[in-house]
């Protein structure tokens, strides 16, 4: 392979591509596509890339222009309930909390949860949630998502918040259910100084 | 203690503080109040556990066997380049 240093640069990020885009289609097809036009495009419009900037944050946002334009429609997207009610919920008891800080245990119950659980978790947020939290792991600023996406810094903090939460709640409800002793009765967060204020 | 940040203020927070997202002063903040707060903080080290954990789950997957020779293959037939 005796491509530029251009090309070769992008081809390094084809895993974190590929996965990205997998997420976001949850189609192995779809996702495929969406890569190799995420490429052909980047290549054929590289002129446009001020070299020294961010390579990887350029395919991606020429990643997320050719999902949301190309194959948002087409991707199947989860039946899901809206997100404020995880917030509330989450945050309730962030604030209530009740009994002895119960840090621990919930810390193993978390640990035990492996990545295919996370992935399928991940599936099943709605899509404009997903997407937030698929270019946060790959280590996108706030600034840059809100580039990507086209959207303001404050919804980026609003999705990646909700999207967060609604994962954590699906995780530990499903290592609970899965028969993990320590998690038992458990609360999930928080310790009985945390405030008391209800929601 | 008027004008200390509260719990909720702290939580509603600690996604943009763990993302070394808030400016300093709103750092500080946060942090200030995670010093008093054994809740919070507490709350702050299951966050760091739930963040490390997705980031590992879902950076985890590569590309299929596969992918990268039809993805060139494709380069080299639209493109024209010797990738």
């Amino acid at each position: 392979m005796a491509g530029d240093a251009f090309e070769v640069e992008a081809l390094s990020y084809l895993d974190a591509l590929y996965r990205t885009a997998l997420r976001m289609t949850r189609s192995e097809a779809d996702a495929e596509d969406v890569v190799q036009e995420t490429y052909i495009r980047a290549l054929r419009h590289r002129d446009q890339f001020t070299p020294g900037t961010n390579l990887k944050a350029w395919l991606f946002r020429i990643l997320t222009n050719t999902f949301i334009n190309s194959y948002r429609r087409k991707a199947a997207q989860p039946q899901t309930t809206e997100l404020d009610d995880v917030e509330e919920a989450t945050l309730y008891r962030h604030m209530v909390g009740s009994g002895p800080a119960p840090g621990e245990p919930e810390r193993e119950v978390l640990d035990s949860v492996v990545d295919t659980e996370v992935q399928q978790a991940l599936d099943d947020l709605p899509e404009r949630f997903r997407t937030v939290v698929l270019l946060d792991v790959e280590g996108f600023a706030y600034k840059e998502i809100a580039e990507m996406l086209e959207i303001p810094i404050g919804t980026v903090m609003s999705r990646l918040h909700r999207g967060r939460r609604a994962l954590q709640e699906r995780l530990y409800d499903h290592a609970r259910e899965h028969g993990i002793a320590a998690a038992r009765a458990m609360p999930r967060r928080g310790g009985a100084e945390m405030g008391g204020r209800s929601a | 203690m008027s004008g200390d940040m509260g719990c909720r203020d702290c939580l509603e927070k600690l996604d943009p503080y763990l993302d070394r997202e808030l400016d300093p002063a709103e750092f500080e903040e946060v942090r200030i109040h995670l010093q008093k707060c054994g809740g919070c903080e507490e709350a702050v080290v299951v966050e760091r556990v739930f963040l490390d954990q997705l980031r590992g789950a879902a950076t985890s997957a590569v590309a299929p066997p596969g992918v990268r020779e039809r993805l060139i293959l494709r380069i080299r037939r639209d493109v024209g380049r010797a990738t």
